[in-house]
């Protein structure tokens, strides 16, 4: 670019800046090393990053699964769920067997054993509790009785409910025949 | 990435490639940070840093000198916006203050501090960002207008528009301050030349 009057001006300024500038200007080795000691500093950050937030999930995950192991041992959530009337007394020993320690639980400790036990004992309870209050229903169910059964009665209940015997005489079978017209 | 393989420039060749930039590097990042020198410095720090992790990569689309120096411009104006931030926060001045006088040691500042320069220095400074930046990369970095135009990201009309205005506006206040302190500018311009 061709410069001229003014412009050589500037220009001149700009050099006299330029040749200060050149002096005072920091190494460029001591920059760069400062530069890369850097660089690896954002990625340890990273990694520390990743590592929390993986341990984190870790956690969450863990704690998830063990809670919702708890949950479905709870025996509230059993008590909750609704009642079954026609409860059949087989399920007794089927609820025993299923609290009875299987031997991945026998090392869980004689506290934990002792729970168990406890817990069986009281869904032994509440079984035959049931079972009863099911048993005393389909007797009451059998033997009800109509209050307006009795108005159904006639005299000729007996003639209509039983059946003729073979070894009856025709004349008495007769008798079972509607009267014939004279 | 590997850092020993930047865009397929071998490491140590890009290194004396912006060693022998450096220099100019330096004056462009001063002049992109309003002559500040340790924000200078750490912007020019940045960009190195930039360029080992790959975040600035030289694909050859221009010259290396242009690239470099628009990611100066860059991270000159990223950092700039991040120290507004904190100057923000802070309430006091104590950095501020503490800037001043690590700037007051500079050997180079007795030399800003001579009549003319310090004119050339707060006449440059009243510019607007594009007209000095023009003038910086044309006179400063003897670079044309296009490749000025290149690292200032905008088109070649646009920057020839800021050169031009930036130099109306530099000799009219330069011209304004000789006329205060009594400083011929305008004799030792060639009448014939413009």
């Amino acid at each position: 670019m061709e410069l001229v009057g003014e412009e050589k001006r500037i220009q001149a300024l700009f050099s006299e800046l330029r040749l200060v500038d050149e002096q005072t200007s920091p190494s460029f080795v001591a920059v760069w090393n400062r530069a890369q000691s850097r660089t690896y500093r954002p990625q340890k950050a990273f990694n520390l990053a990743f590592v929390a937030a993986t341990a984190l999930l870790v956690c969450a995950l863990v704690s998830l699964a063990l809670w919702s192991r708890q949950w479905q041992r709870n025996p509230d959530a059993l008590v909750n769920l609704p009642s079954v009337p026609t409860v059949v007394p087989t399920q007794v020993p089927m609820g025993i067997s299923e609290v009875t320690p299987t031997p991945a639980q026998k090392g869980v400790g004689v506290s934990a054993k002792s729970r168990a036990l406890k817990l069986a004992a009281r869904r032994q309870s509440l079984l035959v509790a049931a079972n009863r209050k099911a048993t005393h229903e389909a007797k009451t169910l059998a033997s009800w009785e109509s209050p307006t059964a009795t108005l159904l009665d006639s005299p000729i209940d007996e003639l209509l409910k039983s059946l003729p015997q073979l070894n009856q005489t025709v004349d008495e079978l007769k008798s079972f025949l509607p009267s014939s017209p004279k | 990435m590997r850092i020993d393989q930047i865009s397929g420039m071998d490491i140590a060749e890009l290194k004396a490639e912006l060693e022998t930039l450096h220099s100019a590097s330096f004056g462009w990042a001063l002049s992109c940070c309003r002559r500040d020198r340790a924000e200078a410095e750490e912007v020019l720090q940045t960009v190195y840093l930039k360029i080992l992790e790959g975040k600035a990569c030289f694909r050859g689309e221009a010259s290396l000198k242009t690239w470099l120096f628009a990611v100066i411009r860059k991270t000159a104006i990223g950092e700039h916006r991040k120290n507004l931030l904190r100057k923000l926060r802070s309430s006091d001045g104590s950095e501020q203050a503490r800037t001043q006088v690590s700037q007051a040691d500079e050997p180079g500042l007795a030399y800003e501090k001579s009549e003319t320069q310090a004119l050339f220095q707060t006449a440059l400074k009243s510019l607007p960002r594009r007209q000095r930046e023009a003038l910086h990369l044309v006179f400063y970095q003897d670079l044309s207008l296009s490749e000025a135009a290149v690292v200032m990201g905008i088109s070649i009309g646009s920057a020839r528009q800021h050169y031009e205005r930036g130099k109306k506006r530099l000799r009219e206040s330069l011209g304004q301050t000789e006329i205060a302190y009594g400083i011929g500018w305008r004799g030792k311009e060639n009448p014939g030349a413009v």
